[in-house]
């Protein structure tokens, strides 16, 4: 069976594309995830997603009217949103210096209430559904480009500012002593992370895309012993996680989005169970030599 | 670097903190800030630092006001229980410290501060996985590794044991001796153990003393 989902994957041009856009997927989505989960903002992609989908409903009901904005993407309008999503929420990060996750329910609610008001006057909600959950199977050449592109550019600003985006991550009240401006840096990278969940929203789905950065990095961690070690990790589980679950969706015919987050899950949940045993087990025989 | 503070006061809301502090300090300076908690030392530091916005006062650099400062990695930074670090995700010690190197500080460097700071062999430990002791040791070197002219420890000795304690008195007056000003926190009943040069009590009142050590009164007092 896993055979012929393989042969098919080189044979068929949409299923060798869900495989080009879920490897960048499986690397993009842990490798912002790390720097999210050390920031303690787990949820800003969920956020982020949620404001793109404002773009991608304003764009549905503006073409329902016939005007025609960005060749007719949605997604551009999606990231233009996102952005302006992830400048608010950094926004208002600043003004709730003690409370961060408050900043982030404004953004949500917002980014929630007015893409409903958009897709219902769009009148087209049946699109809201590959929105929501992600169609990795269906995306398009024109989607493989962006998302190439969008790693290109994410690699190359961690070749240049890695080290700085680490230290600021790790550190932030630290982090100026090193001659970082760390407003500004805040704001690099907040624009570069609502790029990437923007992006990688058409594969993965505004409701999935937070699991898909932070599961992978949650298994991490249990498992490494440095910040190298668990990036690795991370993403080695993120890419398991892509190609079970397109061979599970294309199997089942299920939503990929779907087959892929519950991949992740499953996971992460032999990951920390066996933990716990070998900890158990290293615990007991450690009492038997006293 | 030569450290002037004018007047400085401070308050959150409209609870004042601090009130009309004044007090110079040179290069290679010994300042020991003492006092209760809540007294306002680390307010002040804050203000030091640039975290505390100062309305009301000045503080310069170097004749450079602190609104128009840029030359931030002149200083190193130890943080009260190094609060703001997330050390529960994984990261090795040599990781840290190469994420906190600045172009110009040398692998070699690196090595040699470890060596003397006696945790050479943590290197490869996650950060996660080292004794208070340890903790503050590393944080040290950190802050040390770019070669700073101030280096600012914010009460760094709470959390760790007697030993460690005298460890790292005798670390700070080794570097007090190689030149490096010190502005150091501490609780009352540290103090005669250091050798510092300059002691600044808050009396949790608002009311303040600076004095240079054998000197009577110095300047800068409400």
């Amino acid at each position: 069976m896993i055979l012929s989902f393989i042969t098919d994957l080189f044979q068929q041009d949409f299923m060798l594309r869900a495989l080009i856009a879920g490897i960048m997927l499986g690397i993009l989505a842990p490798l912002l995830g790390t720097f999210v989960v050390v920031r303690r903002l787990s949820f800003i992609a969920d956020t982020l997603g949620h404001f793109s989908l404002v773009g991608i409903s304003i764009s549905l009901f503006l073409s329902s009217l016939g005007v025609t904005m960005f060749f007719d993407k949605p997604l551009y309008l999606g990231i233009i949103f996102s952005v302006i999503g992830g400048l608010l929420i950094e926004m208002f990060r600043r003004s709730y210096n003690n409370f961060q996750e408050i900043s982030m329910v404004i953004v949500i609610s917002l980014g929630a209430a007015l893409s409903a008001i958009f897709f219902s006057l769009s009148k087209k909600t049946g699109s809201l559904y590959n929105y929501l959950f992600g169609s990795i199977l269906t995306v398009t050449n024109y989607y493989i480009i962006l998302i190439l592109i969008t790693a290109l550019v994410v690699a190359i600003l961690f070749i240049l500012f890695g080290k700085q985006i680490l230290a600021v991550s790790f550190d932030e009240s630290s982090a100026k002593f090193l001659g970082i401006n760390v407003n500004l840096f805040q704001i690099v990278f907040i624009i570069m992370l609502s790029v990437v969940v923007s992006v990688l929203l058409e594969s993965a789905g505004v409701l999935l895309i937070s699991s898909m950065m932070v599961i992978p990095v949650a298994a991490g961690i249990k498992l490494g012993w440095s910040y190298k070690s668990t990036l690795i990790i991370s993403i080695v589980f993120s890419e398991l996680s892509v190609f079970f679950g397109l061979w599970l969706a294309y199997s089942l015919n299920i939503p990929s989005g779907a087959a892929i987050v519950s991949i992740n899950i499953i996971i992460l949940l032999v990951v920390a169970v066996t933990k716990k045993i070998v900890l158990k087990k290293r615990i007991a025989k450690m009492d038997k030599l006293q | 670097m030569q450290i002037n503070i004018n007047n400085l006061s401070f308050a959150y809301g409209a609870k004042t903190i601090i009130s009309n502090l004044s007090l110079t300090l040179n290069g290679g300076d010994y300042l020991v800030v003492r006092g209760k908690n809540g007294s306002g030392k680390s307010t002040f530091i804050k203000c030091l630092l640039g975290f505390n916005l100062v309305k009301s006062g000045m503080i310069f650099y170097d004749k450079v006001d602190i609104t128009d400062f840029k030359s931030w990695t002149r200083f190193g930074y130890v943080s009260q229980n190094f609060d703001d670090f997330n050390y529960e995700f994984p990261i090795t010690v040599g990781e840290l410290l190469q994420i906190s190197s600045l172009k110009r500080t040398k692998e070699s460097e690196r090595l040699k501060l470890l060596e003397k700071m006696g945790i050479f062999d943590i290197i490869n430990q996650n950060i996660n996985s080292l004794s208070g002791g340890q903790l503050q040791r590393v944080f040290i070197v950190r802050a040390m590794l770019n070669s700073p002219e101030v280096l600012i420890l914010d009460e760094p000795t709470a959390s760790i044991d007697k030993q460690n304690k005298e460890f790292f008195y005798s670390t700070i007056e080794d570097l007090h001796q190689l030149g490096i000003t010190i502005i150091l926190i501490t609780h009352n009943d540290d103090i005669e153990q250091l050798n510092y040069t300059h002691l600044l009590s808050m009396y949790g009142d608002l009311t303040t003393s600076f004095e240079e050590r054998g000197v009577e009164l110095k300047e800068g007092v409400l």
